[in-house]
């Protein structure tokens, strides 16, 4: 996708989620702080890899039209767990080697992942109840 | 092992193979070579333009060429069968506009799901991909340069340069700080506005051709006539219609100078043109200025003089052997850079495929370049296979050519009143081969369509007597072909009435 017109949506346009926050969730406000934006590789080893708690991975892409619908709706599903999960979010063209290491092909890829390990994984878009039902299982497991 | 008689090479090469440049032919012979286990790796950059833009993998073609050409072509007929439809009982009561931002996003968004296909693709069939900058320094090594400035040196057996062309600026004031080209137009972050396209090649007439669609003002400012290379006859008829659409066209000027009067997005700028004829100078005023003269390979800055690949000097095209071979027997060559071939995707994609396969699959069959079929997407669309007019007569001889013409009227337009004997089959045959058809010409909606299936039958030596005995579907435009009588030579009208 063409460099210039993806910066001028960055800047001009309402962000898509939001911004990068610490890990630690405080109880209130669980929505905002449950989800954050992968930097770099490291940033992806220390808040998903090592996170004590389990974490949903959101590859997803500036061009993507399901993308779009699916995240904000994750994130809603993710705040209603009280944080007992987090939400990281990866852009694919900005992470292009996270993306190839976890062999994402098509996007919105959702990895679920625990002590480092990829547990479960859909690729597509889902309603409330099937994402619901995912981030239960991947707490309660 | 021994390579094509010549001495014995060393096993002890980085790659098998190292393409610079992922765009159509790159990918293409990527893919294929990785087929045959062999170790590839494509190397891809993209240096922005004067004016700041910049795509991801993929090439010319999927970033700033064919895709997004034909999408925002297909926006301006959208806009035109909008008008149609009321003809149709489609009722609705507000004005139409277009928004520009909206269809630049939608198509931006699709080039995206492009670039990142290609790279799984390429990753999923085990091809290293580098974005880098690729420049030869020794005999087998490439530097590979990334866009932070960090340099690697790679080895491989054999290479294959298909690093394509760039827009070619007037070398005038104000080229680069203020004019655009095609590689800025279909990201463009604002509507470009009333516009001036300078340069009469199917580049600069399709997309002054949209822009108009679209309902801009649109200027095309030609130095001497329309879309070189192409049957005239067929060139003049696609300037006509435009006209009669509302594209202005300036003829027999060239641009002298260009200055900003205000800046913005866009700005307005202003345009000083010199008569090619005369000594008239005019001067005009547009928010954006399109320059669209022509393409240059990109081959000077990539070190083939330290591994002795000859260029031709003038153009930057590089000569090759009909398998596609340099000078230099490890460098091989496809795609828009190749000398006296011609400048298409899907001929680039088929040679080298076609190549790779005769390097690791033993195999024998060339890229054929003949009869392959093309269409220009013009508002009123051109489509062609074989020769022109014009090179049938150089070639055969007037008095051994016979050409059938027609116009029609697709059924389509006719309740909207649409332009009659507007739309024009032609067809080239050879008097002395049984008047085999060596020429295909139409001119016409969804021409592309039409012309594809002709292509083959060309190919397998159709003649006049086969066409005429092949039955027309009805009621489509094509059908035109399967009844094609009166002759360009008898004089007699060729103008039609409905069905």
């Amino acid at each position: 996708m063409a460099q210039r017109l993806a910066l001028r949506r960055l800047l001009s346009l309402t962000p898509r989620g939001p911004p990068a926050s610490p890990g630690r969730a405080f109880g209130t406000s669980a929505g905002r702080r449950s989800t954050f934006n992968v930097q770099d590789g490291s940033d992806f080893q220390d808040r998903v890899v090592n996170s004590p708690k389990p974490v949903v991975v959101d590859f997803h892409a500036q061009w993507c039209g399901p993308c779009k619908i699916l995240g904000p709706r994750l994130e809603k599903m993710v705040a209603k767990q009280e944080g007992k999960v987090v939400m990281a979010k990866v852009d694919i063209d900005d992470h292009t080697d996270l993306a190839i290491e976890y062999e994402v092909s098509a996007v919105p890829t959702v990895l679920a992942m625990k002590n480092g390990d990829v547990v479960d994984k859909f690729v597509g878009i889902k309603d409330e109840d099937q994402l619901e039902a995912f981030l239960k299982k991947l707490i309660g497991a | 092992m021994e390579m094509n008689g010549l001495a014995p090479v060393p096993d002890s090469y980085d790659y098998d193979l190292i393409v610079i440049g992922g765009g159509s032919g790159g990918l293409a012979a990527a893919k294929e070579a990785a087929k045959y286990e062999k170790k590839v790796m494509v190397l891809d950059f993209v240096k922005p333009t004067p004016q700041g833009s910049s795509w991801g993998l993929g090439g010319t073609c999927v970033n700033v060429g064919c895709i997004p050409k034909k999408l925002m072509h297909q926006a301006a007929l959208l806009g035109q069968a909008l008008q149609d439809s009321r003809k149709f009982g489609w009722q609705f009561t507000e004005e139409v506009k277009h928004n520009w931002m909206t269809m630049t996003e939608s198509v931006q968004n699709y080039i995206g799901s492009l670039n990142w296909g290609y790279r799984v693709a390429l990753r999923d069939n085990k091809v290293t991909y580098e974005n880098a900058y690729g420049e030869f320094v020794g005999p087998h090594t490439i530097k590979a340069t990334n866009k932070r400035g960090v340099e690697k040196l790679y080895t491989a057996e054999r290479f294959l340069i298909a690093t394509g062309e760039r827009p070619r600026y007037l070398g005038i004031p104000g080229d680069k700080e203020y004019c655009i080209s095609s590689d800025d137009l279909f990201s463009l972050p604002y509507c470009p506005g009333k516009t001036l396209v300078v340069g009469a090649s199917y580049v600069a007439l399709e997309c002054a051709g949209f822009l108009a669609g679209l309902g801009l003002d649109v200027t095309v400012m030609v130095r001497s006539i329309l879309l070189r290379g192409f049957d005239q006859d067929m060139a003049n008829k696609i300037g006509e219609y435009m006209k009669e659409h509302g594209v202005n066209f300036i003829r027999e000027f060239v641009p002298t100078k260009v200055e900003q009067l205000e800046e913005g997005t866009p700005g307005r700028l202003k345009v000083t043109a010199k008569s090619t004829t005369g000594d008239q100078i005019i001067e005009g005023e547009y928010n954006t200025v399109l320059l669209a003269i022509g393409r240059d390979p990109c081959t000077r800055k990539i070190g083939l003089d330290k591994v002795g690949v000859n260029i031709n000097e003038k153009t930057g095209k590089i000569p090759v052997s009909d398998e596609e071979q340099t000078n230099v027997p490890y460098i091989y060559a496809v795609g828009d850079i190749l000398q006296d071939k011609l400048e298409l995707t899907p001929v680039a994609i088929q040679a080298g495929r076609l190549l790779v396969r005769r390097l690791y699959a033993g195999a024998t069959t060339k890229c054929d370049y003949v009869n392959v079929p093309t269409t220009v997407f013009t508002p009123l669309e051109y489509g062609a296979c074989g020769y022109s007019e014009e090179t049938a007569v150089e070639k055969f001889g007037e008095e051994n050519i016979e050409v059938y013409h027609s116009h029609f009227w697709p059924l389509e337009w006719t309740v909207p009143s649409r332009d009659n004997n507007k739309c024009y089959a032609k067809i080239i045959c050879n008097i002395q081969d049984n008047e085999r058809v060596i020429g295909f010409h139409v001119l016409g909606p969804n021409a592309g369509e039409v012309t594809q299936g002709f292509a083959a039958a060309i190919k397998c030596g159709m003649t006049k007597e086969q066409l005429d005995n092949t039955i027309g579907i009805h009621p489509v435009c094509a059908e035109v072909f399967t009844t094609l009588s009166v002759t360009k030579r008898s004089g007699e009208s060729t103008l039609v009435s409905g069905c």
